[in-house]
């Protein structure tokens, strides 16, 4: 059986480098039969896309796709470099 | 008519725009004008370098009222087609920086802005050398060749405030929440070095999403990590003074 490390690993290194996500920040878990996928993106689109890829990677693992979208809110305080 | 007694700047990065969400950071920018003088974007402005999405990026940035002045970031290079990017961004009238400067008219003030992507290697006593395979050494050489590229640069721009824009970060006090393990890949003191040498009122860069948005360089030049979801806003405006 394939330790849970390289799995996790191998899915990491699919969602970099799979021309549909590209996405190299996400943090990938595997406990027992279940993945884990977590970190921030800038659309729904992409954390839907790395879902399928990380699926694909691993069919076997129940996923859990914990990633957020990231909110973008009005500028806030300006800072004064003085 | 007064002279600005400061230059307020707006910056981020890894704004990471593609077709599903265009139109959507465009709305952001919205009275971008009454609140910075000048808007500048620290690489990742694509999630796959696509001519495609370069596009997405041109539109969104085009017609600003205020100048924008950008570089490019590792994904902006992923699909090798960052010379046609960068002339989307430049057609769309963006200063578009690769290891060179420009100077920026703001009021009264002029705002030379110097950089490009930077690249890594580590920090200091903890870095890659130019020793050993060649793989390693071209990897350290292209970063020394940026950072004397930049030194250049910042010597030979006759400016009121300088500004440093950069991709990769040049301390690892703005990396702080990253892996350590990855440190080498996003960032070289080699380009804090040469920005302390030349000298600099600011330095901005992006990269490390999950990194600190305050640090200084050894030489007590403020950086900004304003990687969009270190910001969690459109984008953060810094303020420098310009004196009498």
């Amino acid at each position: 059986m394939e330790a849970p490390q390289y799995v996790a690993a191998r899915i990491q290194q699919a969602l970099a480098e799979d021309a549909r996500t590209h996405e190299l920040g996400i943090h990938v878990d595997v406990r027992g039969d279940q993945l884990f996928l977590r970190g921030q993106v800038s659309g729904n689109d992409q954390r839907v896309r790395l879902g399928e890829v990380a699926h694909e990677a691993a069919p076997d693992l129940k996923m859990h796709n914990e990633i957020k979208v990231v909110v973008v809110n009005e500028p806030g305080e300006d800072e004064h470099l003085d | 008519m007064s002279t600005l007694t400061e230059v307020r700047i707006a910056a981020v990065g890894d704004i990471h725009l593609g077709e599903d969400v265009r139109g959507e950071y465009r709305k952001r920018l919205e009275g971008i004008e009454e609140r910075a003088d000048v808007l500048m974007l620290a690489g990742d402005l694509t999630r796959h370098g696509t001519l495609e999405e370069g596009r997405v990026v041109a539109d969104e940035l085009r017609d600003l009222p205020i100048p924008v002045v950008a570089v490019l970031g590792n994904h902006d290079y992923h699909s090798d087609l960052q010379h046609e990017i960068a002339g989307e961004l430049r057609d769309a009238g963006v200063m578009v920086l690769d290891d060179d400067g420009v100077v920026v008219e703001c009021g009264g003030t002029k705002l030379g802005v110097v950089g490009g992507k930077g690249f890594g290697g580590g920090f200091a006593g903890k870095c890659a050398s130019e020793f050993g395979e060649r793989e390693i050494k071209d990897f350290v050489a292209h970063t020394r060749y940026i950072a004397e590229s930049w030194k250049m640069a910042l010597k030979e721009t006759q400016a009121d405030r300088r500004v440093v824009l950069s991709h990769y970060s040049p301390i690892k006090e703005t990396l702080e929440g990253e892996p350590l393990e990855i440190y080498p890949f996003l960032g070289s003191y080699l380009l804090a070095e040469a920005v302390d040498t030349a000298g600099a009122d600011l330095i901005l860069h992006g990269h490390a999403h999950k990194g600190t948005e305050k640090g200084l360089t050894p030489g007590g030049i403020r950086v900004r990590n304003v990687a969009l979801p270190v910001l969690g806003k459109a984008y953060a405006v810094y303020c420098l003074e310009c004196g009498e």
